[in-house]
C-alpha cells in the first residue's frame, strides 16, 4: 500500500493493529479446542483423588496423548493474549491521563498472566512425561499444576482494577472506553477472588473443580476476553476513522 | 490532556476522609501519583503483615530440618500458610502498578526511556520467582499433609530456594535505578539514593551462598542472606518512598528539572493524600 500523505502511515499503523485483534477469535477457537481436548478439564479432576486414582489418570492410554497434546497446544498458545493487551495498552494511551502509570501497569500484568499459566502448563507435561513414576510424584505435579491454575488471579484481578481505575479517570468528551466497561472490569475482578482460596478445600465451591473455584473463575475470564475484544474493536475502528477523517 | 485542569478546582475540604479522597479523585492532578503511591504504601505494609504474622515464613525457618520436622513444620502453621498465601495471591498483582511507579520516576528524569522500561520489565517478572512460587508451593505443602516427607521436603526446599534464591532481578533492578539517579540531571532524587541502590544490590550478591550452605551465616536463614538483607531492604524501602512522596509534591508535569519544595508545610494535598 502506497502511504497517502501525512495519514498514510497511520492508516497502515491501524491495519496492523487489526491484524493483531482478528487473532483473537482465532486464539480463542484454539483456546476452547485445546481446553475440550484436555481430559482432566471437561470435567474438571477432583482434588479427593487418592495418589492411584491420579497416577491411573495419567496412565490411562485414552487420556494420556490427549492430555500431551492439548498442554503442548497451551504451551504454543498461553502467550496468545499478549498482543491483545499490548493493543488496550495503546488504547490507555489515548486516554486523558497525565502519566503513563496505568498503561505500564498493565504491562506489567500482560507480562505476568501468561506465565503463571505456563508454569501450571509445565507441571502438567511434566506429570505426564513419565506416568510410570511413584503415584505420590505424579499427585504432587498434579496438584502444583492445579493449584497454580487455579490461585493465580493476583495479576488478572489487578489487570482489571487497574483498567477499571483508568476508564474512571480518563476525563474527556469523547473517553475510549464507556464507563460500563469499567464497571464490567471491577465485576470480573470481583468474581475471580475466590479462586485464590483453592488450597483450603479439597470439596465444594472452592476446591479446584468447584462452582467458584472452576466454573466461575473460568467463565468470568472467558467472557472477559470477550467483551474486552469486542469493545477493544470498537475503539480501534473508531481512532481508525477519526485518522482517516483527519488525512482526509 | 488536560480536560480536568480546565476545570476551576475548588479547595480541598477538611473534614471526612471520604470527603478528602472524592476531592483529590475529582480536582487532584496528581491522583494518578498519589494512587501508586498509597498502593506502594498499604501493600508493603500487607505483604508484611501476610509473610511475617500470618503465613509465619518470614523470618525463615532453617534450612536443615529433617523430612520429618518439615512435615510437622507444616503442620503448624496449616491455615496461616493457606490463608495468607491466598491473601498474597489475590493482592499480589498489586505489585504491577507500584513498579510502574517506581519506573515513572525514571521516565521523568532526564535519562533515556530504556531506564524506565528495563525496571518495568524486570520487576514484573521479579513477582513470581520472588513470591508466587513460594505462595504456590507453599500452599501445595499445606493441602495435604499427609503427603510423603521426603516429596515435602522437597517443596520446603523450592519455596525457600526460590525465594531467597531470587537474586538478579533485584541486583539488576537496583542497579538500573542507581545508574538513572546518578545519570539524572532532573534532580529528582538526590545522588545519595543512588548509592543506597548500589547497598540493596550488594546484599543480592551476598546472598548467593545460601543456594549452597545449610547451616550458619551464609545459609538462607543466616545473619548474612537473611538479617542483612532485610535491614537494608527495609531501610531502602523506607527512603524511596519517602523521597518518592517528596518528588510528588514536586512534580510539575513538565520534562525539565524538578522545582525544590517551597516549605514543608505547602498545601493541604500532603496533608490529606
Amino acid at each position: 500500500m502506497e502511504p497517502v500523505g501525512e495519514g498514510g502511515e497511520e492508516l497502515r499503523r491501524a491495519d496492523g493493529e487489526l491484524i493483531l485483534l482478528w487473532t483473537l477469535p482465532v486464539l480463542g477457537v484454539i483456546w476452547l479446542s485445546a481446553f475440550l481436548l484436555f481430559p482432566g478439564f471437561v470435567q474438571p479432576m477432583s482434588p479427593t483423588m487418592s495418589a492411584e486414582e491420579v497416577a491411573a489418570f495419567y496412565r490411562d492410554p485414552e487420556n494420556l496423548p490427549r492430555i500431551r497434546y492439548s498442554m503442548i497446544v497451551f504451551n504454543w498458545f498461553a502467550v496468545g493474549l499478549i498482543p491483545i493487551l499490548a493493543l488496550i495498552v495503546l488504547q490507555m494511551r489515548r486516554m486523558a491521563h497525565r502519566t503513563p502509570i496505568f498503561s505500564y501497569a498493565i504491562i506489567a500484568c500482560a507480562a505476568g498472566g501468561p506465565t503463571t499459566f505456563l508454569m501450571a502448563n509445565l507441571f502438567w507435561l511434566t506429570a505426564a512425561f513419565r506416568p510410570e513414576r511413584d503415584p505420590a510424584q505424579t499427585m504432587m505435579f498434579n496438584d502444583l499444576a492445579w493449584v497454580t491454575f487455579s490461585s493465580q488471579v493476583g495479576f488478572l484481578i489487578a489487570q482489571s482494577v487497574i483498567l477499571a481505575l483508568a476508564i474512571y479517570l480518563d476525563r474527556q468528551e469523547r473517553p475510549v472506553f464507556h464507563p460500563w466497561v469499567a464497571h464490567f472490569n471491577l465485576v470480573v475482578a470481583a468474581l475471580l477472588v475466590p479462586a485464590a482460596f483453592v488450597g483450603l478445600a479439597l470439596e465444594g465451591p472452592f476446591a479446584w473443580d468447584g462452582l467458584l473455584t472452576f466454573w466461575v473463575r473460568n467463565i468470568a475470564i472467558g467472557v472477559w476476553i470477550v467483551v474486552m475484544g469486542v469493545v477493544l474493536g470498537q475503539a480501534i475502528t473508531r481512532q481508525r476513522a477519526e485518522d482517516e477523517a483527519l488525512a482526509a | 490532556m488536560s480536560a480536568a485542569a480546565v476545570e476551576a478546582a475548588p479547595a480541598a475540604p477538611s473534614g471526612s476522609l471520604i470527603r478528602k479522597i472524592a476531592w483529590h479523585w475529582r480536582y487532584d492532578e496528581k491522583r494518578e501519583l498519589w494512587i501508586g503511591w498509597w498502593t506502594l504504601v498499604i501493600f508493603y505494609n500487607l505483604y508484611g503483615v501476610l509473610f511475617f504474622v500470618l503465613a509465619r515464613t518470614q523470618p525463615p525457618p532453617e534450612p536443615s530440618l529433617t523430612p520429618a520436622e518439615i512435615v510437622q513444620w507444616f503442620a503448624d502453621r496449616h491455615y496461616g500458610l493457606l490463608y495468607g498465601y491466598a491473601l498474597v495471591f489475590i493482592v499480589g498483582g498489586a505489585t504491577a502498578i507500584m513498579n510502574a511507579t517506581l519506573a515513572y520516576t525514571m521516565r521523568r528524569m532526564s535519562v533515556s526511556r530504556a531506564f524506565a522500561y528495563s525496571y518495568l520489565v524486570i520487576y514484573a517478572l521479579a513477582t513470581l520467582p520472588g513470591m508466587l512460587i513460594m505462595g504456590v508451593v507453599c500452599t501445595v505443602g499445606a493441602m495435604r499433609p499427609d503427603r510423603d516427607p521426603e516429596l515435602m521436603s522437597w517443596l520446603y526446599d523450592f519455596a525457600f530456594l526460590s525465594f531467597e534464591g531470587t537474586m538478579g532481578v533485584f541486583l539488576i533492578g537496583s542497579l538500573v535505578w542507581m545508574t538513572a539517579v546518578l545519570l539524572d540531571k532532573n534532580r529528582v532524587f538526590p545522588k545519595w539514593f543512588g548509592y543506597l541502590n548500589l547497598c540493596n544490590a550488594l546484599t543480592e550478591v551476598v546472598v548467593a551462598p545460601a543456594w549452597i550452605f545449610k547451616r550458619g551465616v551464609f545459609a538462607w536463614d543466616g545473619a548474612i542472606a537473611w538479617w542483612i538483607n532485610m535491614a537494608v531492604f527495609v531501610t531502602y524501602t523506607a527512603v524511596f518512598l519517602s523521597l518518592l512522596r517528596k518528588m510528588i509534591l514536586r512534580e510539575d508535569f513538565g520534562t525539565g528539572p524538578l522545582p525544590e519544595l517551597e516549605s514543608e508545610s505547602t498545601g493541604a494535598l500532603e496533608a490529606a493524600s
